[in-house]
């Protein structure tokens, strides 16, 4: 395995090693009702595949946000990503944008002006 | 994993219809009371609790894989791990200015255009409001 820093960012999807615990991906696994006895091999690939799946909305959250501008990866970046790429649309309830809540007010308040007009 | 009350409603179990039709029925474990709870969800009927560190991967290891995938990220903040419902005002320290308002308001609005959106509401201070508390979503 090679250990120098700009390898290892391309072999993190291909080596063997994972960093999410098995147990607690057993956990969520069972917690499915259709779900009784979970294969060794089943297991490890979900959990590869969630961790590649970490790192691919977190590079995509990245990249489409504020990236390259402030160098951080925000919450908004990651609600924006799943509103505006298809493949992260299931995740809209999880990551649903923040509002303040004196903005909204303040359009609730032109909603309702808006019908006492009409 | 519908609410619905009937669990021998063969429309329901798709392709096991068709042994529904015959008059057997299937043992199903799961409670269908109606109730659509996190607890319930995750346990198909029996009434076992779980922790919130207990049905979520652990935050530090997902921060960490977040963290490598990122190139060289200076920092990143502590609400975006993929927790839902977390920081409030915690990851927004920039777009918080005055304000007496409180605890997150349900997620959902609908626009001034008509639209619906998803939003979650959050507010900047932990004072209770109860004018704020009682605005309905229609």
């Amino acid at each position: 395995m090679k250990m120098s820093q700009n390898n290892s960012d391309k072999d993190a999807s291909n080596n063997k090693t994972i960093s999410l615990p098995i147990s607690r991906v057993r956990l969520i696994m069972k917690s499915s009702p259709d779900v009784s006895s979970i294969n060794q091999d089943a297991l490890f690939l979900t959990t590869k595949a969630t961790e590649l799946f970490v790192q691919h909305l977190a590079l995509s959250s990245f990249n489409n946000g504020s990236g390259k501008d402030n160098n951080t990866l925000s919450y908004s970046d990651l609600a924006s990503t799943a509103e505006e790429t298809e493949i992260f649309h299931f995740l809209t309830d999880i990551l649903p944008k923040k509002i303040l809540a004196r903005d909204y007010l303040k359009s609730l308040e032109q909603m309702q002006e808006e019908e006492a007009d009409n | 994993m519908d609410g619905d009350s009937s669990t021998t409603d063969a429309s329901q179990l798709g392709i096991t219809g068709e042994y529904m039709a015959s008059g057997h029925y299937v043992l199903q474990s799961q409670d269908d009371d109606g109730e659509e709870s996190l607890n319930d969800h995750e346990d198909g009927g029996i009434k076992e609790n779980f922790r919130e560190q207990d049905i979520y991967l652990p935050i530090a290891n997902v921060a960490r894989i977040m963290k490598n995938a990122v190139p060289q990220t200076g920092k990143a903040m502590k609400g975006e791990k993929g927790m839902p419902g977390v920081s409030v005002g915690e990851s927004l320290g920039e777009e918080l200015t005055d304000d007496s308002f409180t605890n997150p308001l349900p997620a959902g609005i609908i626009t001034a255009d008509g639209q619906q959106q998803n939003v979650m509401v959050y507010t900047t201070s932990y004072q209770q409001i109860p004018a704020v508390q009682q605005i309905q979503f229609s």
